[in-house]
């Protein structure tokens, strides 16, 4: 099974491709348009020269060569939502042309980046009609295409799960934010392959896949043909539909885009230093660190901020109190953090104290859990009055600390029952043993 | 005070407007015209199609802009082919300019209106737009001067595209001197048109034309013996005159015609019944069904001619026989010229092969014998080069017209050759009646 994508994401630039609307602000339906992205006689398209770079450093980030000079192309096609029923696109010149995507150790050949406009939106209301809203008219779209190397649906999740975070991180693109991601899906299970446009979200390329996968192996199976062909995506009933029969390529008719000029971008380009991805980092950490992929995925794919405290930690103490304490206590409480009781320098001299043997694991965990969540029982457990918590706790019950050290078991008695959780449980037992042990 | 009353009567005669201020008179220092493809707030702008009745654009041409904000006045849109296609401005949904020295023939196109409206009209100067010798061709046949600056020399914002990597604003008038008084003022850089340029900046001594390399071609007696009799007064203006011959010229006319199609039938993609313009179609009908009907009905026939034309050369499969190879071309007779303008200031030809033709034998035309009128202004044209068309004689009473072309950015060698042209030539003008 072969399965190529075409990757399409709204680029994070404050006012549209060419014009200065806003990309982002008033969801009412036609307020952020002037005559531009309106397609308005007259009026002319300007380079939004934000768009360019942060396509560029996508481009750089995928390892695509990148030509020195580039430019725009007209693609016509007749659709309402389509303002001046062509998108200037990237036809002959794309920012970024064979580059290659590591799935862990699986390439995933790139065979472009370019940069294009989105169209507007259609609503289709329940009389027939249908509504456009051209809020979305010209906002900048970077494509990447991939080549058919993506071998089952499952990864091609993967690969656009990993593809995203690295785009995010690359271009600081906001993680929930309404730019959406949407896909063009090419597969095929024997010789023929079919394309199912515009799937938007990750659960859906999977499902759009995985039907597809089923629906083709099925015809072949039975002895039949897959027809080339355009196929829809209908998210409620998580079925594809044929929407265009393909015996031809479509003929867009491209042309030079003649109201935009050359671009000379080698300047742009060699001036571009992106951050380390995310997978870099993974490869990183399983080098420098000696961790399997999968702890430091894990560690990076929570966060990269978790990923940068690790680094922290690790220079602060060693590798391996950092690795432990941050897959430990301190990435279950990552999210919903909030320095308020205490800032990750904290955690840090907490962990340091560990190390020198200051305080136990059990104390440390309980402490940076303290700092992190300002969970009541772990504060007030920290708090300096714990030595008189668990002494008065020993002087009501004085039997068990000599039945403790024929059996550990003993001081259940005093911990309390299973509800109270293992908390209170491995307080007592840490403090039983470091305090009252000396005096058997 | 400008009077303005008589100008709803001089265009029933002339037909040389599209639309017309209320206005009767103004105290405005100027008073100048607007071709309808450049947008005008307060002016419908229609370029001439039926499909765009209604479209009131809420933005001023740049050119407009800088006029009115230099004190001018607009007092109208001028008629014109439908988008710019034709030469002889008889393709417009809003009636047909006349010819002010014979009413019988054409004005010239597509910028008819706007050679009309500066033959005929006192101190009026009219902005033109020229894609393919949409200036030059009606200011040799109104008898009056025009000028189409180096492409991006005038910023293009607000006007409606015809073939943008050619399409130029430039202006027309009786009087040389307006030229040189008003491009200045419309040049220079805008952001809003990103092709737009302003390097090198206009001269603001203008420099003096001094050689000419006159390339011959087929043209009438009557135009050729009024051709002959320039050159002789060029010479008498000790400017050097040379005859030179440039062969790749003759693939100039198949060029430009392929790729202003390619480019134009892109931008009439936009022109579907909705939006703007007319919007009067059946809602109910899908989309495809909805514009097809507004499109056949509203656009005129040799719009949908270059369409079909310029759908045609960007095909898969023949856009590197038609579209790609004529942008190729295009490389070719720039290097052409360049190689002329190593040795002379200028090229020299008539603008037109012929005067200008009455209605009955322009009906009789095929379409591509009307291409083939084009002949001349469509090298400069398509290569973004500045030229000027000047009367320089008359032939059966109708003027006749010479086209200088000077190397890109060399607009000023034009301009003072257009108003040391003046102070010799005995320029006529038409009779107006009312």
């Amino acid at each position: 099974m072969k399965i190529g994508l075409e990757v399409h994401v709204q680029l994070p630039t404050r006012s549209k491709m060419f014009c200065s609307c806003p990309t982002e602000g008033s969801a009412e339906p036609n307020t952020r348009v002037c005559p531009a992205c309106m397609g308005f006689p007259g009026s002319k398209p300007s380079l939004n020269g934000e768009a360019l770079r942060l396509g560029l450093k996508l481009a750089k980030m995928l390892g695509c060569s990148i030509p020195d000079t580039t430019w725009f192309s007209r693609k016509i096609y007749f659709y309402p939502d389509l303002a001046k029923n062509f998108q200037v696109t990237q036809q002959e010149t794309p920012i970024g042309l064979g580059g290659v995507y590591m799935l862990g150790d699986k390439p995933i050949r790139i065979t472009r980046i370019h940069l294009e406009e989105d169209p507007g939106k259609i609503k289709r209301t329940a009389d027939g009609s249908s509504l456009i809203d051209y809020n979305r008219s010209g906002i900048p779209l970077a494509e990447i295409v991939t080549e058919p190397d993506i071998s089952s649906p499952a990864e091609a999740r993967r690969f656009l799960a990993s593809l995203l975070a690295d785009i995010r991180h690359t271009i600081d693109l906001e993680p929930d934010s309404e730019r959406s991601v949407r896909c063009d899906c090419n597969i095929s299970v024997g010789k023929e392959r079919c394309e199912v446009k515009n799937v938007t979200g990750l659960k859906n390329v999977e499902r759009a896949l995985t039907f597809e996968m089923v629906r083709q192996t099925k015809i072949l199976k039975a002895g039949g043909k897959i027809e080339r062909e355009t196929r829809h995506f209908d998210e409620e009933r998580k079925v594809t539909t044929s929407a265009r029969k393909k015996e031809f390529e479509a003929d867009y008719g491209y042309i030079n885009e003649p109201d935009l000029g050359v671009y000379h971008i080698a300047k742009m380009a060699s001036e571009i230093e992106n951050k380390e991805t995310p997978m870099e980092m993974i490869a990183r950490f399983v080098g420098d660190y000696g961790m399997t992929q999968e702890a430091a995925k894990q560690i990076v794919s929570t966060d990269i901020g978790l990923a940068g405290f690790f680094e922290e930690l690790a220079a602060a103490t060693d590798a391996e109190t950092a690795k432990t304490f941050i897959s430990g206590v301190i990435s279950s409480h990552w999210k919903g953090f909030k320095p308020s009781r205490g800032s990750l320098d904290d955690i840090t001299s907490m962990i340091g104290r560990f190390a020198k043997g200051e305080i136990t694991d059990v104390e440390c965990n309980m402490r940076i859990r303290c700092i992190m969540t300002g969970d009541e029982d772990s504060c007030r457990v920290c708090s300096d009055d714990l030595d008189e918590i668990v002494g008065r706790a020993l002087d009501e019950n004085p039997s068990v600390i000599a039945d403790y050290a024929k059996n550990e078991k003993a001081a259940n008695r005093i911990i309390g029952g299973r509800d109270e959780g293992d908390r209170r449980n491995i307080l007592l037992r840490g403090d039983s043993q470091r305090r009252q042990a000396p005096d058997i | 005070m400008i009077d303005l009353s008589d100008l709803a009567k001089i265009n029933e005669r002339y037909n040389m407007f599209s639309e017309i201020t209320p206005e009767t008179s103004t105290d405005a220092e100027f008073a100048f015209s607007a071709k309808d493809n450049l947008t005008a707030v307060g002016f419908q702008a229609r370029a001439g199609s039926a499909i765009l009745e209604g479209y009131r654009p809420v933005f001023d041409a740049a050119c407009v802009e800088r006029m009115r904000s230099a004190g001018g006045f607009l007092v109208g849109k001028t008629n014109m082919d439908e988008f710019g296609f034709g030469s002889f401005s008889m393709n417009s949904a809003y009636g047909v300019p006349r010819n002010p020295y014979d009413i019988e023939r054409s004005c010239g196109g597509s910028s008819g209106g706007a050679a009309c409206a500066a033959a005929v009209i006192d101190g009026h100067v009219a902005l033109g737009v020229s894609t393919g010798g949409s200036i030059a061709c009606p200011a040799s046949f109104c008898g009056v001067y025009g000028m189409a600056p180096t492409y991006g020399r005038v910023s293009r914002y607000g006007l409606i595209d015809y073939g943008n990597s050619m399409d130029k604003v430039g202006i027309l008038s009786g009087d040389a001197k307006d030229l040189g008084r008003y491009l200045p003022l419309i040049s220079g850089d805008d952001m809003r048109d990103p092709v737009s340029c302003n390097h090198p900046p206009l001269q603001k001594r203008f420099r003096k034309l001094r050689s000419v390399a006159v390339v011959r071609g087929e043209a009438s007696a009557g135009v050729n013996s009024a051709m002959g009799s320039a050159e002789e007064e060029l010479r008498s203006m000790s400017v050097d005159v040379e005859t030179v011959s440039m062969d790749t010229l003759r693939y100039a006319l198949p060029a430009y015609y392929v790729l202003a199609s390619a480019e134009g039938s892109t931008n009439i993609a936009r022109y579907c019944g909705l939006r703007y313009g007319r919007q009067d179609g059946d809602l109910t009908l899908k989309f495809d069904d909805y514009f097809t009907k507004m499109r056949s009905r509203y656009l005129g026939e040799e719009t949908k001619r270059r369409v079909i034309l310029g759908t045609f050369t960007r095909m898969m499969g023949f856009r590197d026989k038609y579209y790609a190879k004529a942008l190729g071309v295009r490389n070719a007779i720039i290097s052409e010229y360049k190689r002329i303008f190593e040795r002379f200031d200028a090229v020299l030809t008539p603008t037109m092969p012929f005067i200008s033709p009455r209605f009955d034998e322009i009906s009789g035309m095929s379409a591509l014998e009307t291409y083939h009128a084009d002949v001349l202004s469509v090298p400069p044209n398509l290569s973004g080069l500045p030229h000027i068309s000047m009367p320089c004689g008359y032939s059966e009473g109708m003027p006749v017209g010479m086209m200088l072309v000077a190397d890109h950015w060399n607009d000023d060698i034009l301009l003072s050759a257009a108003e040391e042209w003046q102070k010799r030539f005995d320029a006529r003008s038409p009779e107006v009646s009312l």
